[in-house]
C-alpha cells in the first residue's frame, strides 16, 4: 500500500538497519527471530562493532562523524539498493525522525519502517504539532499564542494563572526564558525577556506558557497499524533525568491508576490518528501534582526505552515495527493489553558520576554482564571496544522485571552488582545510589529531582576500601613475583611459556 | 613481604606473611587469592567473606572495581615507599594540572592566571560527545598557566591548566 502522506506498506525479506549500537542489535534479533536478512552498514570506527558481526551483510559508508556515514541519506540509500534490501529501519537519533529521509526512502520503492513522512514532519514542527493535536482535543499547556503585546499578554496571565513561563520563541537553553511567581513581576519579566531575546537571537517575540511546577515526565507507547487500528501500551515514567537526558525509566508509573492510563491512552491515540500516525510511536506528556496532564510533543520512532513496556506488556515492539511495515493489521486489539508486574530501565552512560558526570572515553578491558531471572541487558559494546567521542555515551540497558516494583528494584540492585566494567567510567555508582534512596523507593520525585536535589555524596553507602587495598596489593604481590623469576630470554634453557606453566603448578 | 596501601585517604600497611596470611594495620586475615584466568578478573576470600573483583594495573596505581564502585588504589613495596620518603615526596604530586579527559573543543575557559581557586571551581568548559562538559580545579591553588584559549580543539590528556601551591609554588 503507498499513501498520499508518504506511507508504504509491503512484504519485504532484507532490511537494511541505518544505525549502529545497541538500537541496531536490537533490530537484528527481531530480523533474524522473524526470518528477515539483515543489511548493516559501518563507520571506519565500527567495523568490529557486534552490529557488523551479527548481521547476514554489512557496507562500509564512511569516517566515523556521523556528518560523514550514518546521516549520509544517499549513501544509505545507494547501499539499500546495491544489498537489495527491500526496507530500512532508522533506529532512533541518526536519521530516525527526518521526514525527508523517510520519503526519500519511499520515493525509492524502500519500506520505511516508521510512520508516514507527513506524520513526522507535522510532529518535528513544535508549533504545528500544538495546533494539530489541540484541535483532537489533547491538552496542551495553557499559554497564549506568540506575538502578542505587552497589556495583552499581562491580561492573559490573569487568565492562565500563576506561575507562568514567559519564553522567547527563538529561544534555547534557558536563554530568553523567566519564571514568574506573582502578578506585579510580570511586566519586568516581560521587559527583561525580551532584552535577552533579542541580544541572544535577534528576535524579541515573546509567549506565556503556565509553569508546571513538581511534574513529572509520563509518556504513552502507540501502536497503530496501515488499517485504522491504534492501541497504546501503556505508560513509562521518566522524570529521573539529567540536562534533558533520561537515566531511569520504569513502567508501570508510581502515579498512573487504571483511569488516568485510560485517559491518557485514549487522548495519546487521538493525537495519533490526528496525523494518520502509522507505527510505533510516544507521546510525551508532563502530569502535575494533581494528575492533570499536557501534551509535550509526539517522538515519531523506536524509543531507547521501549523494553520496559515490552516487559510489563510481553509485546515485542521491534516485531510489531516489522509487522505494521509489512502491511499486517495488528493482531491484539486495546482490551487484550494487560500491563502485568514492574519493570525499571538503567542507561548505563560512560561518564563519570564522581566529576560531574563527564563523559569518558577509552577501550573497554573487561565486561561482564548481569544475567539471571529477571535481568535483561541490550548493549552494542564489548572488551576491547574503543568508546570513542564520535557517538553518544550510552553503553547498554540494563533492565530488570519483577512481580511488583519491589522485586524489581531487588534485582536491579543486584544486577548493578554483578556488573562489571573496565576501561571506561560508568554511571553505575550513581544507579546504585538512586535505587537505594528514599526518594527513589518512595516514587518521591519529579523532573528537576536529579539536577536540583540528588547528591552522589549523601547516599554513599558502606566503603570496601580495606578490601580494595587487600586486592591491589596481593594483585601487585603476585605481579612482583612474576617479574622477578621471569628473565630474559636466553637466561634460561627453556621458554619463558613453558617455564611460566611449570611456576603456576608449583604454586597450586 | 610489607605493602604500603592508600585508598580514598585510608592507608593500610598489608604484610603478606605467606599464600594464605596476612596481616592489615597489625590485624591478620586469613586468605585465599585467585586471579581467574579470564582478563583482570579476580577472587578473594577473607576469613571466608568471598568477594570478586576487576583488579587492573594502571601507571601509578591499581584499580579495583568491586560491587559496582571503582577503587584507585596506591600501592608502593617497602623499598619504593622508604625511597620516596627519603625524597620527600607528597602521594599527591601532580594532581595540580587540569588535563582534557577526551577529545574535543574548548567552550570557554574561566580561569584566569593569577586567580586563586577552591577544589571544584569551574576552570574550563569543553564540548565532546555533544555535551558540554564542566572540567573543574583539583585542588586548591593559584592558576599559574592557563595553556589553551576558546575555540582551541585538544587532544585527550593535554594539559589546558596548571594550578600551584600558594606555599610552595610546586
Amino acid at each position: 500500500m503507498k499513501r498520499e502522506d508518504g506511507l508504504l506498506t509491503k512484504r519485504f525479506d532484507k532490511l537494511l538497519i541505518a544505525n549502529r549500537g545497541e538500537i541496531a542489535m536490537r533490530i537484528l534479533r527481531a530480523c533474524h527471530e522473524l526470518g528477515i536478512k539483515t543489511v548493516a552498514v559501518y563507520s571506519d570506527a565500527d567495523r568490529n562493532a557486534p552490529h557488523v558481526r551479527y548481521a547476514d551483510e554489512a557496507y562500509h559508508i564512511g569516517a566515523p562523524p556521523a556528518r560523514e556515514s550514518y546521516l549520509v541519506i544517499e549513501k544509505i540509500l545507494d547501499i539499500a539498493k546495491r544489498s537489495g534490501a527491500e526496507a530500512i529501519h532508522p533506529g532512533y537519533g541518526f536519521l530516525a525522525e527526518r521526514a525527508v529521509f523517510a520519503q526519500a526512502c519511499v520515493d525509492n520503492d524502500i519500506v520505511f519502517v516508521g510512520p508516514p513522512a507527513r506524520a513526522i514532519d507535522i510532529m518535528g514542527d513544535k508549533q504545528e504539532a500544538r495546533q494539530t493535536v489541540k484541535a483532537a482535543g489533547v491538552p496542551i499547556v495553557p499559554g497564549t499564542e506568540p506575538g502578542l503585546n505587552d497589556e495583552e499578554m499581562i491580561a492573559a496571565a490573569a487568565e492562565i494563572g500563576f506561575p507562568v513561563l514567559v519564553k522567547a520563541v527563538a529561544g534555547g537553553g534557558g536563554k530568553g526564558m523567566r519564571p514568574v511567581h506573582r502578578a506585579e513581576d510580570l511586566p519586568d519579566a516581560i521587559a527583561g525577556a525580551r532584552r535577552e531575546a533579542l541580544s541572544a537571537f535577534g528576535d524579541d517575540v515573546v509567549y506565556l506558557e503556565k509553569m508546571i511546577t513538581e511534574a513529572r515526565h509520563i509518556e504513552i507507547q502507540l501502536l497503530a497499524d496501515a488499517h485504522g487500528n491504534a492501541v497504546y501500551l501503556g505508560e513509562r515514567e521518566c522524570s529521573l533525568q539529567r540536562r534533558h537526558q533520561k537515566l531511569i525509566e520504569e513502567a508501570p508509573s508510581f502515579v498512573v491508576d487504571e483511569d488516568l492510563r485510560q485517559r491518557m491512552g485514549a487522548v495519546a491515540v487521538a493525537a495519533a490518528k490526528a496525523v494518520n500516525y502509522v507505527n510505533a510511536g510516544t507521546i510525551e506528556f508532563l502530569v502535575d501534582k494533581d494528575k492533570n496532564f499536557y501534551f509535550l510533543e509526539m517522538n515519531t520512532r523506536l524509543q531507547v526505552e521501549h523494553p520496559v513496556t515490552e516487559l510489563v506488556t510481553g509485546i515485542d515492539i521491534a516485531q510489531e515495527m516489522l509487522r505494521v511495515a509489512r502491511g499486517r493489521k495488528l493482531r491484539f486489539s486495546q482490551e487484550d493489553i494487560q500491563i502485568k508486574g514492574w519493570a525499571i530501565e538503567c542507561r548505563i552512560n560512560a561518564e563519570d558520576p564522581y566529576n560531574n558526570y563527564l563523559p569518558s572515553t577509552g577501550t573497554i578491558t573487561t565486561m561482564r554482564l548481569p544475567t539471571g531471572p529477571g535481568v535483561r541487558v541490550d548493549t552494542g559494546v564489548f572488551p576491547g571496544y574503543e568508546i570513542t567521542p564520535y557517538y553518544d555515551s550510552m553503553i547498554s540497558k540494563l533492565i530488570c522485571y519483577g512481580e511488583t516494583r519491589g522485586e524489581a528494584v531487588l534485582r536491579m540492585r543486584r544486577a548493578l552488582e554483578e556488573y562489571r566494567i573496565m576501561g571506561v567510567k560508568t554511571n553505575i555508582p550513581f544507579h546504585q545510589i538512586m535505587v537505594e534512596s528514599h526518594r527513589f523507593l518512595t516514587g518521591q520525585f519529579d523532573t528537576s529531582f536529579v539536577e536540583t536535589r540528588f547528591s552522589m555524596e549523601e547516599g554513599e553507602g558502606e566503603s570496601h576500601d580495606l578490601e580494595a587495598a587487600i586486592f591491589a596489593a596481593l594483585a601487585a604481590h603476585r605481579q612482583g613475583q612474576q617479574a622477578s623469576q621471569i628473565v630474559a630470554r636466553g637466561a634460561r634453557d627453556t621458554s619463558n611459556w613453558k617455564w611460566y606453566s611449570r611456576w603456576e603448578r608449583l604454586r597450586k | 613481604m610489607k605493602y604500603y596501601t592508600k585508598v580514598n585517604n585510608q592507608e593500610y600497611e598489608i604484610e603478606i606473611d605467606h599464600e594464605h596470611e596476612i596481616t592489615v594495620n597489625g590485624e591478620k586475615y586469613v586468605i585465599d587469592f585467585q586471579q581467574l584466568p579470564d582478563a583482570g578478573l579476580a577472587s578473594l576470600l577473607i576469613n571466608n567473606q568471598s568477594l570478586e573483583a576487576v583488579v587492573e594495573d594502571q601507571d601509578e596505581s591499581w584499580e579495583v572495581l568491586m560491587m559496582g564502585k571503582l577503587y584507585t588504589v596506591k600501592v608502593q613495596d617497602e623499598r619504593t615507599y622508604r625511597l620516596a620518603l627519603a625524597r620527600g615526596l607528597s602521594a599527591d604530586s601532580g594532581e595540580g594540572e587540569v588535563k582534557a579527559p577526551m577529545p574535543g573543543i574548548i567552550i570557554a575557559v574561566p580561569a584566569v592566571v593569577g586567580n586563586v581557586v577552591k577544589q571544584g571551581d569551574k576552570v574550563i568548559i569543553l564540548e565532546s560527545m555533544k555535551m558540554e562538559n564542566e572540567l573543574r580545579a583539583p585542588r586548591d591553588g593559584i592558576i599559574t598557566q592557563v595553556k589553551v584559549t576558546t575555540g582551541a580543539s585538544v587532544e585527550k590528556d593535554q594539559v589546558l591548566i596548571v594550578i600551584s601551591d600558594p606555599e610552595t609554588g610546586d
